[in-house]
């Protein structure tokens, strides 16, 4: 059945091709490992298309979050730390209406409007306020309001995890790599929310206010914008997208009150890593993060060990976020791209 | 509505007082810690109920030493902490001679281990991991730990003729322990652990974890989870194929299978604690007499059998003075003693030998126990 083991071993192939008898270098003298040594080179691509696409759904997972704090940090220069659990709210709130009997997709945008009004109503009572004095407050408030919405979960719903009630069918197989249903829609949905979210951005006069509110807010106010309408319609839009980010999500496995704070490091340096205050760049920043968690939990370590396989555990993989913060915030706090940002 | 709430509040408070009213000097009063409420409190109202069945029939067989018997049922609320506190109230305010608590093992360990440290006698009714054993010399078990049951479940495997497996098991004491003893005997049994993959509990996704075992090609999978995570891991196996033509055995199925849509185990079978063992009938049809329906769990047994033990232990050692009362509960675990749950030995860690296992396999919803 070797049709079977092309799951997660793109690098171990590599490993293996001396044993196969392939014409590949040999990267690797160790040739402890039998039960994988049939993967040839169709099945290294395979593997290499199953690894790509798993690198690109774990961005989708990272980008509506991480492009909502970047946009949001542009304006109100702190990384509002509640915006993970925005997802978290979108996700719960999608949920309840498509369990009350609301199409998906209307429970859906009613959860990202509701998401987004509930992030201007927090910017308004919360973060303005507290922005007054100092943005490291206002940081440190985020983290209070985050955790004062975990409670309210916990609360709520409880400790255990909730699915959509969704049809699940079996995946496809695209050039050997496994793709669902609700994966399709993720990545659908994301191009087109991102799509929208940068033609607002570059194409229309509210866009053009908020890169002149976001470069220079003084000088804005100066010319006749309203910067604080800018900055909740803003802080709306990145509501939407991180509720947009928590459906998805959710349609995909399930959700429980620990997703927000799951998802804050790998998001946080996504962000960073694309210059925060740069919106699209986070997406770059998510591809990254999404690659090097990939490689950790896809390559089979088991030939270095003595064993035919072995893999680190799933929850080593934000170890890579970590990593790569760390290195970025020592050496590149700008982010990959420069940006007007500086200091994270 | 509040003055329903605070007649509600009266109530619960009265009737905690009436629980709890003072022992009467001439009863022989043992102690009870138990989810009675918290995400566990259906066990737990089980195993109250095994516990009232068993002191029921023991003082209609004349009681123990002479006198009648009675349990103070206390409630752990499902917190360790809670835990330790009930069982230092039935120590020092009660002085019982013996503790029988609690039901998950991160409870029933840390109470283990302050009632060994005071010396006291421990009866666990119901926690299988295998840290359990290392609680100390005063800790006993009436339930199988996870090397008896996972050498009921490696047997059950290799029956079924699949000799190379894919192990995945959550991250925390019982999962551990669960994917090593399983090794263990299957590996004895001839059969081969391909790969062993353990994951983190309360992820979004198991997608990662399942291409992990996916790579090892195994004859079968076999998984151990809780409720809504056994769920999602069966629904992303199927949504992967992971369950075309490949079986799936859960460990413990009863934890997992209520929570999981009958299109994503089709097929699944598994193992789970017996309700009831040999001779156990009895009790089945008393517990369904009194409470008009059946079971609530696999636990309210073992709950039973631990006070018949105690009593047993009470009335084998002639007093209740803790040495004498320690050395009856050793001579008893040798001879044995029959319960609910089949006859009870316990092996030199104090731990029980052999129990009742059940092996299921799914039929649309529900689960059949078959043989």
């Amino acid at each position: 059945m070797p049709d079977r083991d092309r799951g997660g071993h793109f690098y171990s192939g590599l490993q293996h091709r001396p044993i196969a008898g392939c014409t590949t270098p040999s990267l690797s003298h160790n040739a402890g490992s039998s039960a994988a040594a049939s993967a040839g080179i169709a099945q290294t691509e395979k593997s290499m298309f199953q690894f790509l696409f798993d690198v690109l759904i774990r961005s989708v997972d990272l980008a509506l979050i991480a492009v909502a704090l970047s946009a949001v940090y542009s304006l109100i220069k702190f990384p509002n730390v509640a915006l993970v659990q925005y997802a978290v709210v979108g996700a719960f709130v999608a949920m309840s209406l498509h369990a009350a009997g609301l199409p998906l997709l209307v429970a859906g945008f009613a959860s990202a409007l509701f998401v987004g009004l509930l992030a201007v109503v927090f910017n308004i009572l919360i973060f303005e306020r507290l922005l007054k004095s100092d943005s490291a407050i206002a940081l440190i408030g985020s983290l209070a309001l985050s955790m004062i919405l975990s409670a309210v979960f916990l609360l709520a719903y409880g400790p255990t995890a909730y699915r959509f009630k969704l049809q699940v069918s079996p995946a496809m197989r695209i050039l050997g790599a496994r793709i669902t249903d609700h994966q399709v829609t993720t990545l659908v949905l994301t191009t087109v929310a991102l799509g929208l979210f940068a033609l607002i951005l570059f194409r229309t006069s509210l866009g053009r206010e908020m890169r002149a509110t976001a470069t220079n807010g003084v000088l804005a106010a100066a010319t006749g914008i309203d910067t604080r309408r800018v900055t909740n319609i803003v802080v709306f839009l990145s509501g939407m997208l991180a509720a947009l980010g928590g459906i998805t999500l959710a349609m995909r496995g399930s959700v429980s009150i620990d997703l927000g704070t799951n998802m804050m490091l790998p998001v946080f340096a996504a962000a960073i890593l694309g210059g925060l205050g740069n919106a699209l760049g986070a997406v770059v920043g998510a591809i990254v993060i999404a690659a090097a968690e990939t490689v950790i939990t896809n390559t089979n370590i088991g030939p270095f060990i003595g064993e035919d396989f072995y893999f680190l555990p799933a929850s080593y993989a934000p170890v890579a976020s970590f990593a790569i913060l760390v290195v970025f915030l020592l050496f590149r706090p700008r982010g990959l791209f420069t940006s007007e940002v500086n200091r994270v | 509505m509040k003055k329903i709430a605070i007649g509600a509040t009266f109530a619960a408070v009265f009737a905690g007082l009436v629980a709890t009213a003072p022992v009467r000097a001439e009863d022989i009063t043992i102690g009870a810690v138990i989810p009675l409420s918290g995400a566990s409190a259906t066990t737990g109202k089980d195993q109250s109920r095994g516990i009232e069945l068993a002191v029921k029939e023991i003082n209609a067989n004349g009681g123990v030493l002479g006198k009648q018997l009675k349990v103070l049922v206390e409630d752990s609320g499902g917190k360790p902490q809670t835990a330790i506190d009930a069982a230092k109230k039935l120590v020092s305010v009660d002085k019982v001679p013996i503790v029988i608590g609690e039901y998950s093992s991160g409870n029933t360990i840390p109470l283990g281990q302050y009632l060994v440290q005071e010396g006291m006698p421990h009866i666990n009714p119901a926690s299988t991991s295998g840290l359990v054993r290392g609680i100390g010399a005063t800790s006993y078990s009436v339930v199988g730990l996870d090397n008896v049951s996972t050498e009921f479940a490696a047997q059950d495997v290799i029956d079924h003729g699949w000799k190379k497996v894919a192990v995945l098991a959550m991250n925390n004491a019982f999962g551990q322990g669960v994917a090593e003893e399983f090794k263990k005997h299957f590996t004895a049994k001839g059969g081969e652990v391909a790969t062993t993959v353990m994951y983190t509990i309360g992820q979004s996704t198991y997608r990662r974890e399942l291409q992990q075992v996916e790579a090892a090609a195994p004859d079968a999978y076999v998984f151990t989870a809780y409720g809504t995570e056994g769920a999602l891991i069966m629904q992303e196996a199927f949504e992967l194929g992971l369950q075309e033509g490949k079986p799936w055995y859960s460990i413990l199925i009863t934890m997992m299978n209520k929570d999981t849509p009958a299109d994503f185990k089709a097929g699944l079978i598994g193992m789970d604690v017996g309700y009831i063992g040999e001779g156990g009938d009895a009790y089945k049809t008393e517990y369904e007499k009194t409470y008009g329906e059946t079971f609530l769990s696999a636990y309210g047994g073992y709950a039973h059998d631990a006070v018949l033990f105690a009593a047993a232990a009470l009335n084998k050692a002639g007093s209740t003075d803790k040495a004498a009362v320690l050395k009856a509960i050793e001579d008893l675990g040798k001879e044995g003693l029959k319960g609910a749950t089949g006859e009870i030995k316990l092996d030199a860690d104090g731990q029980r030998t052999h129990q009742p296992y059940l092996k299921f396999k799914v039929e649309g919803e529900n689960l059949v126990a078959y043989d």
